[in-house]
């Protein structure tokens, strides 16, 4: 009844609807991230759960990362290796590859990664619980789901991201160093010497800031993508799981983006 | 004059559903404390949904349901936590969770409401796996166990706090007649051993002829008949009697006009496997 009432509308009423619809749900996002955060602190019995979730989403993380971050620095390498020898600047290429990395590619690329890999599974992994009752019967036992289930991912997310965005980081400098000091000639000296004199401070606590707010926002969208998967209106049962899984990933991503954006035009 | 049992569950002007669509409208009826209450009808009748209304997974439309004496509506979260301390709750497939093993799962809210030491806990663990016959199975993980002994440990769990108000929705459906029977038994028990309340969801007829002390029979989005099992069994409506005597309703059948498919409109010739 609603639907058809929906599709009724004026473009422009449509327009508003949807938007009033987003506002309704990044503030349910907003309440539901504040509820789990609280409940990180509430008891001792959470720590084992959250050295799980570290265990899942940073450790099992390592090997794709250290795969994407080594590649995507041998990529910039090569890349600015050619265009700073233009200028005869290839000296600099320590300084660009490190800057690029640190600012902006290790939180976005590392944000990304683990959202495929760990954030989608936590859709799925709650979205699955809500369907079969699990989060019902987590309820009647009078145990916060919220508590339960998303608090101790939120802590390990925000423990685990600006970890591996380091460790991003740091592969990526040394792909960088494969390609533009080992296989194309460039001076090894001068490459780590630009990568400690170009990169400052206020790089490393902007690009760990960065990675600490994707953390956050990846965390709080997948759970919340999965905790009301019963609640979606174009699927039900297994299929609702599978499109709040693809929700999540997306919805994930383009925040990621947007919230990049955002913090790079206020810490830089 | 009777005085009212506290652990009665008392349903007034209820109506049940999910956003502004009403599934069962304007209940009105006392589950008794200390009896077994079975809720039956039809399949999508909405029996599951009045539970978890009772047991407050949803906000009800109208209406006010009061456990043990409590207006559920009215009571803070505090109240809400010492009322479902005194609940337990067996799910329709058990809703075990599937990370933990079977004993972690019955150990569940003992660890999370309890001061006991993991010995202790593990003892009652113990005890109540063995009361379902599972005690052999406390390492299984739920996806290693067939359905009947996945709502078993469901009712282990569900019985861990001893909890005087046990719920259990369709108990029974998809178990071969054997352990169907020994979950009646099992749920007799426990009222008889422990003075417990059940209110069990069902549209097994045989169990509920076994276990029930007291029907709330649901159908047409309203409540057919409230009362005890012998009243039921005596009553002379016509959808009742038709339910209970297994027969179908009396709307004519259409008939199969259409020939059968010809094995030459197959997409692929399976000629040669037809038997002779």
């Amino acid at each position: 009844m609603i639907e058809a009432r929906r599709t009724q509308l004026s473009p422009i009423a449509r327009l508003g609807d949807a938007t009033l619809r987003a506002l309704g749900e990044t503030g349910a996002m907003f309440l539901f991230l504040l509820e789990s955060f609280g409940r990180i602190f509430r008891a001792w019995g959470q720590f084992p759960k959250i050295v799980r979730q570290i265990y899942f989403i940073g450790v099992k993380s390592i090997t794709v990362i250290t795969l994407i971050s080594l590649f995507t620095g041998m990529v910039i390498g090569l890349q600015m290796y050619y265009a700073l020898a233009k200028f005869g600047a290839d000296g600099f290429l320590g300084a660009a590859v490190s800057l690029s990395l640190v600012r902006e590619l290790g939180p976005v690329l590392t944000a990304i990664m683990i959202t495929g890999r760990a954030g989608s599974s936590m859709t799925a992994e709650i979205g699955v619980m809500r369907i079969s009752e699990q989060v019902d019967a987590l309820q009647v036992m009078d145990i916060n789901p919220l508590g339960y289930l998303v608090s101790p991912k939120l802590a390990a997310s925000i423990i685990c991201f600006p970890i591996l965005t380091a460790f991003f980081d740091l592969v990526g400098m040394l792909g960088g160093y494969l390609t533009g000091v080992l296989l194309l000639g460039g001076n090894s000296g001068v490459y780590w010497y630009r990568v400690s004199a170009y990169l400052k401070m206020s790089d490393i606590s902007g690009g760990f800031i960065k990675s600490l707010v994707f953390g956050i926002v990846v965390c709080t969208v997948c759970c919340y993508m999965g905790y009301y998967t019963h609640l979606r209106r174009d699927s039900v049962g297994p299929e609702a799981v599978s499109q709040a899984t693809t929700s999540a990933v997306v919805t994930s991503c383009v925040l990621i983006l947007l919230t990049d954006y955002v913090l790079t035009s206020l810490l830089f | 004059m009777t005085q009212a049992n506290t652990q009665d569950i008392r349903l007034e002007g209820l109506t049940v559903g999910y956003g502004t669509h009403a599934v069962v409208s304007d209940i009105n009826a006392v589950l008794p404390g200390g009896k077994i209450s079975v809720i039956l009808g039809g399949s999508g009748c909405g029996k599951s949904t009045l539970l978890k209304h009772i047991l407050r997974l949803h906000p009800v439309l109208a209406g006010r349901i009061e456990i043990d004496g409590h207006d559920l509506a009215a009571l803070d979260r505090r109240g809400m936590h010492c009322l479902r301390q005194r609940m337990g709750v067996l799910f329709q497939d058990g809703a075990l969770l599937g990370s933990l093993t079977l004993g972690d799962n019955v150990a569940l809210p003992l660890r999370e409401h309890t001061k006991l030491s993991d010995t202790a806990i593990r003892e009652r663990v113990l005890a109540k796996l063995a009361l379902v016959g599972l005690a052999d199975f406390y390492d299984y993980y739920p996806n290693e166990l067939s359905g009947g002994m996945r709502k078993r440990a469901g009712l282990a769990r569900a019985m861990v706090m001893d909890p005087p108000l046990l719920f259990c929705d369709e108990p029974t459906s998809g178990l071969d007649p054997v352990t169907a029977a020994e979950l009646d038994q099992l749920l007799l028990e426990l009222k008889k051993s422990f003075d417990m309340t059940l209110v069990v969801v069902s549209h097994d007829l045989d169990s509920m002829r076994t276990i029930a002390d007291h029907v709330l029979v649901l159908g047409s989005g309203r409540v057919l008949f409230e009362g005890p099992i012998a009243e039921l069994e005596a009553t002379q409506d016509d959808y009742l009697r038709r339910f209970l005597d297994r027969q179908a309703a009396s709307r004519s059948t259409p008939r199969l006009t259409m020939p059968p498919l010809d094995s030459k409109m197959m997409k692929r010739d399976c000629a040669g496997y037809q038997g002779e």
